[in-house]
């Protein structure tokens, strides 16, 4: 989540729209491993389609406020799978999800219980490309044995892990996930480790897991840091995405950052590793995943309903033009 | 037999309800009586939480005009009601209607309560912990506030409530004061912030003070309050980071975290500046002045 530690003022006023970015990355195809597009709009699902992104994971997540029974986890993974994957198909990018119980919510031992037994049915459908986002938030007790458990399921279905390592004592959290994955007998290789930052990076690189940052304005990474990390580690086993959610984010962080390294001169291959093609490795080891599906999705039928509800109402036409000030 | 309040519920009742009443018009007074005789005998839990719910609606919600910014509950300790809008005093007031004899019953209605509250009744809720009956019974609710991402909820939980000091263990204390930085709260509002500071916490900050410059970014001067009495040999080449600050306020910092240390070092390093050892001696730096200056 956001918080406001040295916002001057200028970050409220209206910013000047220039997208002299895209010319740097026409052409490029993104893969954002992270963002929680049920927070986000249809707007974004357009802005993300025209700068390049082709496909994406959204990771089952804490909805900014705690849930008090299971009936509301079970449609919310139910809308991972169902309603949500139909809404991005609608703007030609395909979508996974990762399904699991967060860290906060393991907390209330109740309810974590109930979640835990219907887990099992939804991380082997079709399209779940992983355990996630699962970790540490506060480091308790309840919190480490949820995600014990959930390597274990991990680790029986076959399935890639991703850790969201806690805001708070990040680096001694991100090293206990890590101490714990492998004592559960996780190869470091089915695991991605999220939210690194300048001071969590080497070891987790050194121990062989994957690397992922997440481009957040104020509180996590920003991408001129980004360049500066591929600059110094390069790009093996590193990935960057968004985890756009319901704070101040940005859905376009993956493209942004893109054309940042472009124009830094980081080589092209580096970019196209960092911003596509490594998150693809790692949670392709799913089976789930199918680079074929990112072009077919693209033959997009916006007449095609979801349970009788599709996206656009009566007479709506499919794209608005942005640049006008009427609105039909 | 084990008590129900921990303090005398009675007194401060009577004192509570006394600020109710400057506060509210008569129509709104009569009301509240009326759902005081409502609530029945054995008391009707569906009236107890209708009431909870409606009291914005027929008291108000303007600021309390009192006399006192807080109430006495027991020697030494003190409910602040500084800047409260009447229907989250009268709220507050009105969880102590519900009688608590009944242990379970009690605490099932009032995690009820927690359960269905829109923004202002949690606020109300976690500012009156202090208050609540079986005060053991709360602590796993207290960290649920404090994972809240709420602004007005993080405050009830953190500001000015004594609960968390005196209820939580470490680490869920620890998780508190991390959240308030991350969260810009006013850290110094936070009570029994100095009683509880301990060797992993400041451990902890520490990591994050080095995150924070990793990331080009200010590290909040009041961190190193808690860091001040745990400088060793591994901190103190951060506190002589700051004592070299450009910025005053972090020098200030620096200087008080040292006069709050035994590290003969930290020591040594206060006595290089003469004016600002005597600031604190004669009590014109504190943390206080530090806190008044960074708002």
């Amino acid at each position: 989540m956001c918080s406001s530690h040295e916002l001057t003022g200028k970050e409220f006023q209206p910013i000047a729209t220039s997208s002299s970015y895209m010319e740097r990355i026409k052409g490029m195809r993104f893969f954002d491993p992270h963002v929680h597009m049920t927070s986000r709009t249809t707007d974004d699902y357009q802005a993300m389609a025209d700068a390049g992104v082709v496909a994406i994971i959204e990771p089952a997540f804490w909805l900014g406020q705690p849930r008090t029974g299971v009936d509301t986890f079970r449609d919310y993974f139910n809308s991972l799978i169902g309603w949500e994957r139909f809404r991005s198909s609608q703007f030609g990018i395909k979508h996974y999800c990762t399904i699991g119980l967060n860290s906060k919510e393991a907390n209330n031992e109740r309810l974590a219980e109930a979640v835990m037994e219907i887990l099992p049915s939804f991380i082997y459908k079709e399209g779940v490309v992983g355990v996630g986002e699962i970790g540490f938030d506060d480091q308790t007790a309840a919190e480490e044995k949820y995600y014990r458990a959930q390597l274990e399921l991990a680790k029986e279905a076959g399935l890639p892990v991703q850790i969201h390592t806690p805001h708070r004592d990040k680096k001694k959290g991100t090293q206990r996930s890590m101490d714990i994955a492998l004592e559960h007998g996780l190869d470091p290789h089915m695991v991605i480790v999220d939210h690194n930052n300048e001071e969590t990076v080497k070891e987790v690189l050194d121990r062989g897991f994957w690397a992922a940052f997440t481009i957040y304005p104020f509180t996590k990474m920003g991408n001129e840091r980004m360049v500066e990390i591929v600059k110094q580690y390069g790009s093996e086993r590193i990935m960057v995405n968004s985890a756009a959610d319901w704070g101040i984010s940005d859905p376009l962080a993956v493209p942004k950052t893109a054309a940042l390294m472009h124009e830094s001169g980081i080589d092209l291959n580096d970019i196209h590793l960092v911003t596509f093609r490594n998150a693809i490795t790692a949670f392709a080891q799913s089976g789930q995943m199918d680079e074929v599906d990112f072009d077919t999705v693209k033959d997009v039928d916006q007449s095609l309903k979801f349970n009788g509800s599709t996206v656009l109402r009566g007479g709506q036409q499919p794209r608005i033009d942005k640049q006008s000030n009427i609105i039909r | 037999m084990e008590h129900a309040y921990h303090y005398d519920r009675n007194k401060f009742d009577a004192l509570l309800y006394g600020i109710i009443e400057q506060s509210s018009t008569e129509q709104a007074l009569t009301w509240l009586q009326q759902q005081k005789e409502k609530l029945g005998e054995p008391v009707s839990v569906q009236r107890f939480n209708l009431t909870f719910t409606a009291i914005p609606r027929f008291m108000g919600k303007h600021p309390v005009k009192s006399a006192t910014s807080y109430i006495e509950l027991s020697d030494n300790t003190s409910f602040f009601i500084q800047g409260y809008t009447l229907d989250k005093l009268v709220r507050i007031w009105w969880l102590l209607q519900f009688p608590a004899a009944d242990k379970d019953a009690y605490i099932k209605v009032i995690e009820g309560l927690f359960d269905a509250a829109d923004m202002n009744e949690q606020a109300a809720l976690y500012a009156a912990l202090p208050l609540l009956a079986w005060p053991e019974a709360w602590v796993f609710r207290t960290t649920e506030g404090i994972r809240s991402n709420i602004g007005p909820v993080q405050e009830a939980v953190m500001l000015y409530n004594i609960y968390p000091a005196r209820n939580l263990e470490e680490s869920a204390w620890n998780q508190l004061v991390m959240k308030a930085f991350f969260t810009d709260k006013p850290i110094h509002l936070i009570s029994g912030l100095d009683e509880r500071a301990n060797q992993k916490l400041a451990a902890t900050l520490v990591d994050y003070a080095h995150e924070r410059w990793a990331a080009g970014r200010k590290v909040h001067p009041m961190l190193w309050r808690l860091v001040g009495p745990f400088i060793n040999a591994d901190n103190f080449q951060d506190i002589q980071r700051i004592w070299h600050s450009e910025v005053n306020v972090e020098k200030e910092a620096a200087a008080l975290a040292c006069a709050s240390s035994t590290y003969a070092p930290a020591k040594d390093l206060l006595e290089q500046s003469a004016i600002l050892r005597d600031e604190i001696s004669s009590q014109r730096l504190t943390w206080d002045t530090i806190a008044a200056r960074i708002a």
